[in-house]
């Protein structure tokens, strides 16, 4: 039963990441590769504070999400000068160099050690415990998630994307200052990454950079292709799935190592599959760049 | 300060051989082969199967190894990039599909090999040689004095062979070389060939200089991925100097700084240069997408 619990705590979090990342990825058409960069600095920004300051867990997320939004200009304002895959190398490299940062800053992350100890959170005296408490904590994330992003993508904020992603010059003929959106998406899309970070670290109650590789970012970007780039439900369907999908292997007996390195194996070969047989995911309309 | 210097050309000459085949690649078939990294990890492993599990003679092995990794490379041209290719998919598409191939094959040779580091040398290296007042390892000897020579073949063979030249004027302008007849298609699959075989032939001497793991082909990638791009890419004499730069940037990094921050760097003068100088040293401008 805790097992199970578990499983949707993990689909929580990732549809948190994958809605987030949707924003750009989805809406604005920008490959970022640079998502788990976000979602560990808010994951330590978070357990920091609480594990040594004992800071709140809400003021921790908020502060959490605020320097993940700080960050991602000094991201996107270069990699914005950069046009296609030029634009995913560009974010590749800041993932890199971010997981650096996390890995070798040792005064502050303790480098591969990580930070263990990070207080399970209070909200206004619910101590969330168990973990049907994380569960409805997840839920609520990802609600909060899905009202933002519902909101801005029906907002004339969410149409000016889409036209970007269409066309960009055409968006900029109609008088909009196309980088100034595609800048603020970045920052929306980080800061709710960020969010998941401090869901995550507080969950797990340990930290360390391995969990905010680049091989998670590809793992969003799976999600968000694979459940349907650009739609309102792609995100959540390919969260669940990639995260249920490998469990259901160790389900049935397999070590957790094999089942590691099984799930990496089916989510590369549904990223394959869904490119050729169906760029546009499992539910979207927009096939990635066709 | 010249062990600094050597231990740089050393890391140049790896950087370069990957870059090389990475960049010959991206100029006829347009995409960043992301997958190149897994090409060289299976080259190394397939060594290690054959030298190690069947006991095959250390010669026979290499051999096996740089076949699996040109197999590999032409394989996955044939069976994925292509059917993309002819549905006119986007760059993007096809560096996703690139991720995919190399996420699930690095994690296919973790379940296979372990993901822990394994070793084809018969035995403990020798004491390195002494050399112009610094240390230098056989295996550092082989890849200083073969990663040039495959480079400057590759250069040769581009700029003299009949496919070479068809090779580059499918970079210059596809449509165009279309037109008189020469077929993409072929193009890219040489291209593949060549930058295959030569990812096999840096896999074997990258994994007698530092063991393997399964992770060595994406750093290696990267690092001959910045290479290329700060050098101008699909420019081999460009390749080269980045190459270097890259090597010393990394080098003398780790003699002032640390060591640890070498890969942060790396990525800092890729990010650098794609802002001041996108075509890199030596690379003529860039071109947009045209209408």
């Amino acid at each position: 039963m805790e097992y199970i619990l578990h499983i949707l705590i993990l689909a929580g979090i990732y549809t948190v990441l994958a809605v987030s990342l949707n924003l750009l990825a989805g809406h604005a058409g920008l490959l970022s590769i640079a998502h788990a960069a976000f979602y560990g600095l808010g994951a330590y920004t978070s357990a920091l504070l609480a594990a040594y300051l004992g800071v709140p867990f809400l003021v921790g997320v908020l502060v959490g999400m605020a320097v993940a939004a700080l960050v991602s200009f000094a991201i996107s304002l270069p990699s914005l000068r950069l046009h296609d895959d030029y634009f995913v190398i560009a974010t590749f490299g800041f993932q890199m160099i971010l997981f650096s940062i996390f890995n070798n800053w040792i005064d502050l992350t303790r480098g591969p050690l990580g930070i263990p100890g990070i207080p399970q959170p209070m909200i206004f005296g619910w101590t969330i415990r168990s973990h049907v408490d994380f569960v409805v904590l997840a839920f609520i994330f990802a609600t909060f998630a899905y009202i933002i992003m519902g909101r801005i993508s029906s907002s004339p904020f969410g149409r000016i994307l889409r036209a970007i992603r269409e066309d960009e010059v055409f968006a900029q003929s109609l008088g909009k200052n196309t980088l100034w959106f595609k800048v603020t998406a970045f920052a929306v899309s980080a800061a709710l990454a960020a969010s998941a970070g401090s869901l995550y670290a507080h969950y797990i109650t340990y930290i360390d950079p391995t969990s905010f590789t680049v091989m998670e970012s590809i793992l969003v970007i799976s999600m968000v292709i694979i459940g349907g780039a650009g739609s309102r439900w792609g995100p959540l369907i390919g969260a669940v799935v990639l995260v249920t999908l490998p469990e259901a292997l160790r389900f049935i007996g397999l070590p957790s190592s094999v089942a590691a390195n099984l799930r990496q194996i089916i989510y590369g070969i549904l990223l394959v599959v869904m490119m050729m047989v169906r760029p546009r995911g499992l539910v979207g309309k927009y096939g990635f760049g066709r | 300060m010249n062990q600094v210097l050597v231990n740089a050309l050393v890391s140049a000459s790896g950087y370069l051989l990957v870059g090389v085949g990475f960049s010959l690649i991206y100029t006829s078939a347009r995409f960043f082969h992301i997958a190149h990294g897994i090409v060289l990890t299976v080259g190394a492993y397939s060594t290690f199967a054959l030298g190690v599990w069947a006991g095959l003679p250390l010669s026979v092995s290499i051999a096996g190894g740089i076949l699996a990794s040109t197999i590999l490379g032409i394989g996955l041209e044939w069976s994925i990039y292509r059917p993309l290719q002819g549905r006119q998919a986007s760059p993007a598409t096809l560096l996703l599909a690139s991720l995919g191939i190399y996420v699930a094959l690095q994690a296919l040779v973790s379940l296979i090999f372990g993901s822990g580091t394994q070793t084809f040398r018969p035995s403990e290296v020798p004491e390195g040689l002494l050399l112009v007042g610094s240390r230098l390892t056989v295996p550092q000897l082989a890849i200083i004095v073969v990663s040039p020579i495959c480079c400057l073949s590759t250069w040769l063979f581009l700029q003299r062979a009949q496919i070479g030249k068809m090779i580059r004027a499918v970079a210059n302008d596809h449509d165009l070389a279309e037109a008189y007849g020469f077929s993409r298609d072929r193009v890219i699959m040489v291209a593949f060939f060549f930058g295959s075989t030569l990812a096999g032939v840096a896999a074997i001497l990258l994994a007698y200089d530092t063991d393997m793991t399964p992770m060595m082909g994406f750093r290696a990638l990267l690092m001959g991925m910045i290479a290329v791009i700060i050098g101008g890419i699909g420019n081999i004499p460009g390749a080269a100097l980045g190459a270097v730069l890259l090597g010393l940037a990394q080098h003398l990094s780790g003699w002032w700084i640390s060591s640890k921050w070498q890969d942060a760097i790396a990525f800092l003068i890729l990010i650098l240069f794609l802002l001041l100088r996108p075509q890199g040293f030596l690379g003529g401008p860039l071109r947009r997408a045209t209408v």
